[in-house]
């Protein structure tokens, strides 16, 4: 069986990710805290960036790991990969939500407002709105069959429609609020570059281990299941 | 079987069905009267504030009744497992998904029909010669709110808890509806020129092409997989 | 000529198991009858062969059709009874019939849909909305569909619940005129008195597998 094999190598690598994103965490942080010095303009206000930045990436490299593996579980329909896509929405719901706390943080001293209707601000709430959708969608479907089919769709649809969100409000924000504090163009220092790129990859190594432990997760939650029913079948026991 | 057949069994039975019963219609109708008195009500009766937030009273109008009327689509579908006749029909489901989403179209058009009027009543709006220019806007509004809804509709009736999860996918994914739907409808209502908001028409456009194709393409996995 | 072929067909979901490697096939003409307890399979395997279900493994050829690869074409030679009457509450018993059939291609004339609804004894209720008609009658309507669908494989899933004995008898009538024609018929039931009228072959699900009994056996045999 796929699922038994795939199973196998995510327990067998799960430690050494988990233990490298970890090394690559605590460097960036002691770079980026204690080494880098302070921005010219921000303070020490800046160093949230360290977090929300790497955050946000990965908060997008959740949902891409999502769409795929939707397209890939309506093609082939192993339901392990299934367990993959489960698995990536809630750690998505994670760094999505931890992208916009964060990205409050740093705008209410940078701008004097936690929440501006910036078109990232709001693409990543819509993704964050989709994304526990998603996971309310899933509990609330007894078939487990059409539990994976239907969330595939909604992962795939909203994957489509999240570039249109974000045009939308870009369009409308530069109508009813010109530019007055400018959320983007902010140039990073060569100092802040280094213990950046480390957090990025940690953050997303991150992701990475989450993603196995979910996975193995959902998985034996699927074979409790079955065996408290007493409908274990041979061949996977 | 032809393609266009289906699409037209589909809207046959979905528009007698309405015909005999005027379940959604009149359900719809009288809904969206009560958004409007509540909307007089709680807005001051100053006819210059009141300009200023019709677009958004009358999509907001429009949504609320659209969640109502949409999310019942796939209704009548499930009561006698109607939905496994169509699975095992010889047709393309796209077909049977192009079918509902005509279906749904015309009945939130028709209930849009309606309410314009009453707006024009109730706000002592004067949008006669703007009429066509506002046609167009929620021709293409509701196709993309139809398309979604048509679409979020058969993914929910088969769910617990239909009610609350039907609104809780089809707002957030149409949030660029809402926006065009708005911004072209302010533009046509204080007659600006139609350089000034035809990029929304435009972008309500787009939108309706990408999700009609996308929800067209899924479809056939939730109803036949 | 083989109408229905279903090679080792399993069915699982991830660690369920509903059916394990059943074959069965149906010659033209034949009528297969399938029994078993309950839980044992039976409305999985007639929905696996409506092309409701896709199986996990093996293969379901329907007239030379493949059941999962080719559904959209095997669909037009079936036709399913089920426990879900297929019917709009709003529409009445012509309109129903009007849109099954026109959705499988052609449209019946008004004749021939009240000359099928007499066949099958609900004659009188033809214009009435199909919400005011009961399971039995329903049932009826099912089979006038049938009729009209003319379908080369017709998947009976308990065809004898809630039918009247005036019903049986019609519906047993009818499975001998299907199968006259050339048509081939699967019926799963509980009842073996009244399946051995009808049936040319007959098995039993029992542990996810598939056992043929003679039918000879049907009207006598407990098992």
């Amino acid at each position: 069986m796929v699922s038994q094999r795939l199973i196998g190598t995510l327990r067998k690598w799960e430690g050494g990710v988990g233990i490298l994103a970890g090394l690559f965490i605590f460097t960036g942080l002691y770079l980026g805290l204690v080494v880098s010095p302070p921005d010219y303009y921000q303070g020490e206000v800046v160093r949230i960036i360290y977090v929300h930045v790497p955050f946000a990436k990965v908060s997008l490299l959740s949902y891409t790991t999502l769409f795929l593996g939707s397209c890939a579980y309506l093609w082939k329909k192993d339901p392990i990969v299934d367990n993959l896509c489960h698995a990536a929405a809630g750690i998505g719901v994670f760094f999505t939500s931890g992208a916009l706390i964060t990205g409050s943080i740093w705008a209410k001293p940078t701008w004097n407002t936690w929440w501006t209707w910036d078109p990232r601000l709001v693409s990543f709430a819509i993704l964050l709105l989709i994304l526990i959708g998603y996971l309310m969608l899933r509990t609330f479907v007894d078939d487990k069959r059409k539990e994976a089919a239907y969330a595939a769709v909604l992962a795939i649809i909203g994957f489509v429609d999240l570039p249109i969100v974000y045009f939308s409000v870009e369009w409308w924000r530069t109508l009813h609020q010109p530019m007055s504090i400018s959320t983007r163009g902010i140039s990073i220092a060569p100092g802040m570059l280094t213990p950046l790129a480390f957090m990025a990859i940690g953050i997303s190594l991150l992701f990475f281990y989450m993603l196995m432990v979910r996975t193995q997760m959902l998985y034996l939650q699927h074979l409790l299941e079955a065996k408290r029913g007493g409908l274990l079948s041979e061949e996977e026991g | 079987m032809p393609f266009f057949d289906v699409i037209k069994w589909i809207v046959w039975k979905d528009i007698l069905s309405e015909i005999r019963s005027r379940e959604s219609i009149s359900s719809l109708f009288f809904f969206a009267l009560n958004v409007i008195l509540i909307f007089s009500f709680s807005f001051s009766v100053d006819r210059d504030v009141t300009l200023a937030l019709m677009p958004g009273l009358i999509w907001v109008a429009f949504g609320f009744t659209s969640i109502l009327g949409l999310g019942k689509s796939f209704l009548s579908e499930t009561h006698n497992d109607c939905i496994g006749y169509l699975q095992m029909a010889p047709v393309p489901k796209g077909a049977i998904y192009l079918g509902k989403l005509a279906g749904n179209l015309l009945l939130m058009l028709f209930v849009e029909m309606i309410l314009y009027p009453l707006f024009m009543i109730f706000f002592n709006l004067d949008i006669l010669v703007k009429l066509p220019t506002l046609l167009i806007i929620s021709l293409l509004a509701t196709i993309g709110l139809s398309a979604l809804g048509t679409l979020f509709s058969a993914l929910t009736v088969q769910t617990r808890a239909r009610e609350v999860m039907f609104p809780l996918l089809l707002l957030p994914l149409s949030v660029p509806v809402f926006i065009g739907a708005v911004e072209s409808t302010q533009g046509a209502l204080s007659g600006d020129p139609y350089s000034f908001y035809g990029h929304w028409i435009a972008l309500l456009f787009v939108f309706d092409m990408i999700l009609t194709i996308a929800s067209f393409w899924m479809f056939e996995f939730i109803l036949d997989y | 000529m083989v109408s229905l072929c279903g090679i080792k067909i399993s069915h699982t979901y991830r660690f369920f198991k509903a059916l394990k490697e059943v074959s069965l096939e149906l010659q033209k003409g034949e009528c297969y009858a399938l029994f078993g307890p309950n839980g044992a399979g039976k409305t999985t395997l007639m929905k696996i062969f409506a092309t409701l279900l896709q199986p996990t493994s093996g293969t379901v050829t329907i007239m030379g059709r493949d059941g999962v690869q080719d559904r959209e074409e095997a669909r037009r030679f079936l036709f399913f009874i089920g426990h879900g009457s297929f019917l709009y509450d709003d529409l009445t018993a012509i309109e129903n019939i009007e849109f099954a059939i026109g959705l499988r291609g052609w449209l019946p004339t008004l004749g021939e849909i009240k000359m099928a609804l007499d066949r099958v004894g609900i004659g009188p209720y033809a214009s009435q909305k199909s919400r005011t008609l009961s399971t039995g009658m329903q049932k009826r309507l099912a089979l006038a569909k049938a009729i009209l669908a003319e379908p080369n494989l017709l998947l009976l899933d308990e065809p004898y619940a809630s039918l009247d004995e005036k019903g049986i008898a019609i519906m047993n009538e009818l499975i001998c005129d299907f199968l006259k024609k050339g048509a081939s018929v699967l019926l799963s039931s509980h009842d073996r008195a009244k399946t051995a009228e009808v049936a040319t072959h007959a098995g039993i699900l029992h542990n996810k597998g598939l056992r043929e009994i003679p039918v000879t056996e049907l009207a006598h045999a407990l098992f």
